[in-house]
């Protein structure tokens, strides 16, 4: 993190202090590692990601590890879990051929739930989503899936064709090619990133903003008023961000199972 | 599809119809967002191309202008033109179910 958020978080640097607004910006979203190995250096979104993954396992694990036919405990939960992503985004969108890709998409969903939520919870206090890279991965796993079922299911040259909706007249279909190629291979992809990750990332900065200002502005002077505004504005992003954080993982979690589903059958 | 007289469970719960709807909605946001990206993308490349062969720059902006004119058409017949044909035979299937 930065000196500057530093210096204000051990005390004195306040409005009329002579001290400038510590403005957060891209250095708060770089760490210094918690330890090196050769060149690769170990830092906290790193730590977070594994936790993140950790708790997805893990509460699953219990969750069915014996399965009973009247759930109780950890298995409610699960099952709740477990049905609100069958529910809500694979079956809109896959019907019930789609029911074995769902450890996929509930691992999917939860695991990029848990690394957005990571930015609301005290000590880990950052969304791992804000750094993008830890979203590709994630879009390459997707994209790799959506590509393999496609050509597996509607052969290599039936899945390029397919890419263009039939009943378009044939001199079109030339116009089209190099849109319909760069919107799949890289645009598509691009914004199934980009999204999550620019969410997550704007949030972060927002939430930090809005925190710094409450601390920098709070003075026995005409700043206490603004230090309560920038505070009610701080909860108000925090409680946005509560809503984001499930949105996001809702949204890019529903775009991979209509993948998924155009790359089963050709689309309409 | 199995009509009503086969038994089969044919009626899709309204949370079910409302989540299709979303997903779907999802999906057509963020094509017709792609689509616009790279028809000006694609279009503008060409533009390029073509415009340092001819040693007329002007052809990038025009390239692109063209591409997002394209995306735009092709938007307007998918999801305009193609869906409105293709929504009395729902309606029709809807009606026969």
């Amino acid at each position: 993190m930065t000196g500057d958020v530093n210096a204000l978080a051990s005390g004195g640097c306040h409005i009329f202090s002579g001290c400038g607004f510590p403005a957060p910006g891209l250095q708060d979203f770089e760490w210094k590692p918690f330890f090196t190995i050769g060149s690769f250096g170990f830092t906290k979104p790193m730590l977070l990601a594994i936790l993140a993954a950790l708790v997805v396992i893990v509460f699953f694990w219990v969750a069915f590890r014996s399965p009973k036919l009247v759930p109780r405990g950890v298995q409610n939960i699960g099952e709740v879990a477990l049905l609100g992503v069958r529910d809500q985004i694979l079956r809109p969108s896959l019907g019930r051929r789609g029911d074995s890709y769902l450890p996929f998409l509930v691992s999917l969903f939860f695991f990029i739930y848990i690394m957005n939520v990571m930015e609301l919870i005290p000590i880990f206090q950052f969304p791992v989503t804000s750094r993008i890279g830890f979203v590709w991965p994630m879009v390459f796993i997707v994209y790799f899936l959506y590509l393999f079922l496609g050509v597996k299911n509607q052969g290599a040259w039936g899945y390029l064709k397919n890419m263009i909706p039939p009943g378009v007249p044939a001199p079109i279909y030339v116009i089209l090619v190099p849109v319909e190629l760069l919107r799949f291979f890289i645009f598509q992809p691009f914004t199934l990133g980009v999204r999550l990750f620019g969410n997550m990332f704007a949030g972060h900065l927002l939430l930090t903003i809005f925190t710094i200002a409450t601390w920098y502005l709070l003075s026995l002077s005409v700043g206490l008023i603004y230090a309560a505004g920038s505070f009610a504005l701080a909860i108000f992003v925090f409680l946005l961000e509560t809503l984001v954080t499930l949105l996001q993982a809702f949204i890019f979690t529903t775009l991979t199972a209509t993948y998924i589903a155009s790359s089963l059958e050709a689309s309409h | 599809m199995k009509g009503r007289g086969d038994g089969a469970p044919a009626e899709i719960s309204r949370k079910t119809a409302a989540a299709q709807g979303r997903a779907e909605g999802l999906n057509v946001g963020w094509t017709v967002f792609s689509y616009l990206l790279s028809g000006m993308a694609a279009y503008g490349a060409i533009g390029w191309l073509i415009g340092r062969a001819v040693h007329v720059p002007l052809l990038l902006p025009v390239g692109m202008l063209l591409g997002l004119g394209i995306s735009i058409g092709f938007i307007i017949y998918r999801y305009g033109v193609q869906a409105a044909g293709a929504q009395p035979k729902t309606s029709a299937k809807a009606q026969r179910r």
